[in-house]
């Protein structure tokens, strides 16, 4: 394979690996009490066991979702020309034939907005969700928290399973970011040349 | 005072009284059975995320099962008459229409209680037609909520009782379980369905060749 280059750090793949799986637990245990699923239900001895699952599993999902404001918040703040550039095209992925993308930086504009959608939908069904499982039943704020629980829900089941395509099948050679950290630097190279350039490897 | 001042998770059922104003008399009492409403839509059943938690019975009462109960308060949220209370388990305590008893061919012990037939148990329909023939010209909860499973023949506005003259399970839980709720399913599904389509269509991502 030749020189590789390191994208993600050791502790960014284990949180990933934490809140990916974190998550994927909060949306199926979330559907089963959605539409009360009895067999799913059943897996974890009965809805009391579930719910004992599902909110120590938001609490896991939040400080690991806070743990990456360390890793990727900064990047996904900045956008330049290039990353309006890829919007307006879609990033390449409207097209059969291969496109020419703008230079992109460590992180691509949909990577970044994915994030910022993912953090704010994040801290919104982890706040919600605290405060139906702490505060005492109070109708407004009940309501209110379980409305917007389910709002951030229906962001989480749209974005997540597009993000496990993207990062997989769409993009062959992408998922061993998530197992390894590193990529072959000549891959890097065309993906991210202005990322590679910062850091002197171009 | 009132005592006990509410329904709780063991007062299933008291007797409230509102001291309204009068025209004739120094003191005017109306009193009312405040308990569970047993509505044919239930709120609470709507929005419960625990099977069995909350189930309708037979005779159509809204009764509960404290194992299968899960404590989250959803329930109280979501009732038009503020009617679900939790014991210091955290489990759902309400009204049950004595629903043990009816199973054995009793009759609710408030009914069975009562000594002047303010509280009858029994057919729906006969019961309201009795209603109407006594000259009450409207029976509160005939048609609230998909028709509800206590009803009222008020003598005067149900107000005065303290009672909600237009019940509705709340707005939110309404388009929650309209709109939120298939959403979650047609949003799962077109993310996987958009994905594959993708994947068949336009396929994996291609990076013009660099030179």
């Amino acid at each position: 394979m030749g020189e590789m280059v390191r994208k993600a750090s050791t502790e960014e793949i284990v949180n990933h690996w934490i809140l990916a799986i974190s998550c994927i637990l909060l949306i199926i245990t979330g559907y089963a009490f959605l539409f009360q699923l009895k067999q799913v239900g059943a897996v974890f001895g009965g809805f009391n066991g579930m719910k004992v699952v599902h909110n120590w599993a938001g609490v896991v999902f939040i400080v690991s979702l806070l743990a990456t404001l360390f890793h990727y918040l900064h990047e996904s703040l900045t956008f330049d020309a290039d990353d309006w550039a890829w919007i307006k095209m879609g990033g390449g992925y409207l097209s059969r034939s291969a496109k020419k993308t703008p230079p992109m930086g460590k992180l691509n504009p949909g990577q970044k907005l994915y994030y910022l959608a993912i953090l704010a939908a994040g801290i919104a069904i982890a706040v919600s969700g605290f405060a139906i499982w702490l505060l005492p039943s109070t109708r407004p704020v009940t309501l209110a928290s379980h409305l917007v629980h389910n709002l951030a829900f229906i962001l989480f089941v749209v974005a997540i399973p597009t993000h496990a395509y993207l990062g997989t099948l769409a993009n062959p050679g992408t998922f061993r970011i998530m197992v390894y950290g590193t990529v072959p630097i000549e891959w890097a190279r065309k993906k991210y040349p202005k990322w590679m350039k910062e850091i002197g490897k171009m | 005072m009132q005592n006990p001042p509410d329904i709780s998770a063991t007062a299933f059922n008291i007797i409230r009284f509102s001291e309204v104003p009068s025209e004739t008399n120094a003191v005017r009492w109306l009193f009312v059975s405040r308990r569970c409403m047993h509505c044919d839509d239930a709120g609470c059943m709507k929005i419960c995320p625990a099977p069995g938690a909350l189930y309708k019975t037979a005779e159509g009462a809204v009764a509960f099962n404290k194992d299968k109960c899960i404590g989250c308060k959803l329930c109280v949220a979501g009732c038009p008459f503020d009617v679900p209370r939790y014991d210091a388990q955290n489990k759902i305590g309400k009204c049950d229409l004595c629903a043990g008893r009816i199973a054995e061919g009793m009759s609710p012990a408030c009914t069975k209680t009562c000594p002047t037939g303010a509280l009858k148990f029994g057919n729906r329909d006969e019961l309201i037609a009795g209603a109407k023939q006594a000259g009450y010209g409207k029976v509160y909860g005939e048609l609230d909520l998909g028709g509800l499973g206590t009803i009222y023949a008020f003598k005067d506005a149900p107000k005065l009782y303290g009672m909600n003259e237009s019940p509705a399970i709340p707005e939110s839980v309404i388009f929650w379980h309209n709109v939120l709720k298939p959403l979650a399913l047609i949003g799962l599904g077109g993310a996987v369905a958009g994905a594959l389509i993708h994947y068949a269509v336009i396929g994996p991502h291609k990076d013009e060749e660099v030179k």
